[in-house]
């Protein structure tokens, strides 16, 4: 009886974490802001220690870096370059796509690992 | 390596790196005369610069398609190639009618290449990528043809995977598509549809299907996952980029003169074509990370992991950064697309080539994987190489971005040679990026020489 019990347990963590992960991903591309929300609603239902809690935070993590990375650094970018200069742009989309795209790759191999119920650097085999 | 036949690949294989070397010298010749006008004038002009290292692009990707098919289906098929005399024999044939194409470009004036070779019979020359001669056209067909027949027999007759069957679509689609060239309409709205017919259909639709096997194949080999799962994503992945691919191709008909409900179809359709590629990302990163095996060959899981990635740079978000109507608008024909067309073009084609020649070659040579120290080297080349591409895009795309705002979206706009000028810096940069390329491919070539102690793996990693 306990062991199905914590199978359950262990099944349901998997698929926060992956959940968690995906949220993450899908911030960083084609649902942000909304998918965001689902992170934080899945983050509420985990506990510290378990491997979905660790991908909801990892997820959070990701997406504040990111968020501050690209649109804080590309604002800073504007209001220093100026709005009206061409080497502004040159900077800013270049640095945006680049580093947007350093991010979602990064997200992509959280989200394998989190399938796995893995951490990022706990060996797997 | 499992029969015999199989080795033919190798010919093939070294074929594809030295036309490769022969792109990348045209390369740097053509990075170089960006800056230095009349570098090398009159004897290599630059559009003739151009053409062989593009042409020269798509020949060696031709031969390394070739020879990864001759590798992968025998294996696959569990059976000797159908005819491995007709291979070699179109080997032979596809080298000397390329070779002669080339040094056709070299010797005489193009339109002298084009009375010389009949080109008024059939007139297909003059359009970018396919300006061979009508004759190394038809010539391309028969050894296409050839292969196929070989290829699909021993598929038919052996067994039949989901990763030789996807391959061989693929290829079908690939010589289908070729056939477009063939038809040289005068109307050029219609003219540049039957162009991108070609080259859009090629590199956003059926040579995914090819990538994506060879990819697949490379996979099992080395992680040792389970067939059943990697065939799974195999039909997700090409029923994507056919889906996207097909009426993506609308994004190339914004402004030829094509109706106005393109932009829209164009735009839609080519927006979900990043999905095959970041499912390859997703695919690969998968399968490497629930590897049952570490496989001596680490350089070949390098190349595979790095074809998945810098694939959805350069094709999936780069492709993306330009497809929409309103920024191709500004974008369309500036460095933009060089820049995209160069990091596409490597991260998915070349790089997948790569990847199969890694992890076949050591064993078309009797080992398990290269040794030690040439692992190393060729693991430094990939890095060389990488780097050094991402730095051409960065660096065209920065030159693109200027380009658009000085000579498109200026209230005072320059004219294109004025915009130019400005551009200079980045065309140096570039230039410098291009002579590490060439050195990370020359330290490529020497990983195969290099001599050093063999890779021994645990017993148990290998065996499980
Ligand atoms: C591996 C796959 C790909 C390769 C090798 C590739 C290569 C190229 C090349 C060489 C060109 C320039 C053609 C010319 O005008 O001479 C081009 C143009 C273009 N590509 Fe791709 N591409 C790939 C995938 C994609 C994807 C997935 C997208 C969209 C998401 C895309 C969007 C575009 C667009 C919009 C243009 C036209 C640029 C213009 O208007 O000047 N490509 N591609
Ligand atoms: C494997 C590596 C490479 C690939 C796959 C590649 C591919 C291509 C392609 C597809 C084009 C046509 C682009 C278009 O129509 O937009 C092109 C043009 C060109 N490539 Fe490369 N290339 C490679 C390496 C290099 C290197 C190393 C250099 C030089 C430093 C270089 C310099 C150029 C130049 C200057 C052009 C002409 C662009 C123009 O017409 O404005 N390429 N290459
Ligand atoms: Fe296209």
């Amino acid at each position: 009886m306990m062991k199905s019990e914590t199978s359950k347990n262990n099944e349901q963590q998997l698929k926060n974490a992956s959940n968690a992960a995906l949220a993450s991903l899908l911030n960083l591309t084609i649902l942000p802001v909304i998918s965001f929300i689902a992170l934080l609603f899945i983050y509420k239902k985990t506990q510290p220690g378990n491997i979905d809690h660790y991908h909801a935070v990892l997820g959070i993590k990701i997406n504040i870096t990111a968020a501050l990375a690209l649109f804080l650094v590309s604002t800073l970018m504007i209001v220093l370059g100026g709005f009206h200069s061409p080497w502004t742009w040159v900077y800013v989309i270049t640095y945006f796509t680049i580093v947007h795209t350093i991010f979602i790759v990064f997200a992509i191999w959280a989200l394998v690992r989190s399938w796995s119920g893995d951490k990022l650097r706990s060996k797997h085999n | 390596m499992k029969y015999q036949s199989q080795s033919i690949a190798k010919l093939y294989f070294i074929a594809a790196i030295g036309l490769f070397v022969g792109q990348i010298l045209f390369g740097v010749t053509l990075g170089l005369q960006y800056v230095i006008g009349d570098f090398l004038f009159p004897e290599i002009p630059f559009n003739v610069a151009r053409m062989v290292h593009t042409n020269l692009l798509i020949v060696w990707l031709l031969f390394g398609f070739m020879g990864s098919a001759y590798y992968l289906v025998p294996e696959e098929s569990e059976r000797e190639l159908y005819a491995p005399w007709l291979a070699k024999l179109m080997f032979w044939i596809f080298l000397i009618a390329g070779a002669l194409t080339i040094l056709g470009y070299l010797m005489v004036p193009y339109a002298t290449l084009a009375e010389i070779t009949m080109n008024d019979l059939l007139p297909t020359m003059g359009r970018e990528f396919l300006e061979q001669p009508t004759i190394t056209k038809i010539g391309i067909v028969i050894v296409a043809l050839a292969f196929l027949f070989n290829i699909g027999m021993t598929i038919l007759t052996g067994r039949k995977t989901v990763i030789s069957l996807v391959l061989l679509t693929g290829l079908i689609g690939l010589a289908v598509f070729f056939l477009f060239s063939f038809y040289n309409p005068d109307n050029v709205v219609m003219d540049k549809y039957f162009w991108w017919f070609v080259v859009h259909l090629w590199v956003e639709g059926v040579w995914e299907l090819i990538m994506a096997a060879m990819l697949a194949y490379v996979l099992i080999k080395v992680t040792g996952v389970d067939r059943e799962v990697i065939e799974k994503w195999l039909y997700i992945i090409i029923a994507m980029a056919l889906i996207s691919g097909l009426i993506g191709t609308g994004h190339h008909f914004f402004w030829i003169g094509a109706p106005d409900y393109w932009q829209w179809l164009g735009s839609i359709f080519s927006a979900i074509e990043p999905i095959p590629f970041f499912m390859m990302t997703l695919f690969a990163f998968n399968v490497v990370n629930k590897r049952r095996r570490d496989h001596p060959n680490k350089a070949a899981v390098l190349w595979a992991l790095g074809t998945a990635v810098m694939a959805f740079l350069g094709a999936g978000v780069w492709g993306f950064l330009h497809t929409l109507a309103p920024v191709n608008f500004y974008t369309h024909g500036t460095q933009i697309t060089a820049a995209h067309g160069h990091m596409a073009f490597y991260g998915a084609y070349v790089m997948v080539i790569l990847t199969m020649i890694s992890y076949s070659m050591p064993l078309m040579r009797g080992k398990q994987a290269g040794n030690a120290r040439a692992q190393v080297i060729e693991m430094w080349s990939f890095w060389l190489m990488t780097v050094a591409m991402v730095f051409i895009t960065l660096f065209l795309t920065g030159a693109g971005i200027l380009q658009v705002y000085l000579q498109r979206y200026s209230d005072t706009p320059l004219g294109f040679m004025a915009t130019q000028d400005k551009l200079e810096i980045f065309y140096w940069a570039r230039e410098g990026a291009g002579v590490i390329f060439l050195i990370g491919l020359f330290l490529y070539i020497y990983s195969f020489f290099a001599k050093g102690e063999d890779v021994v793996m645990p017993e148990a990693a290998v065996a499980s």
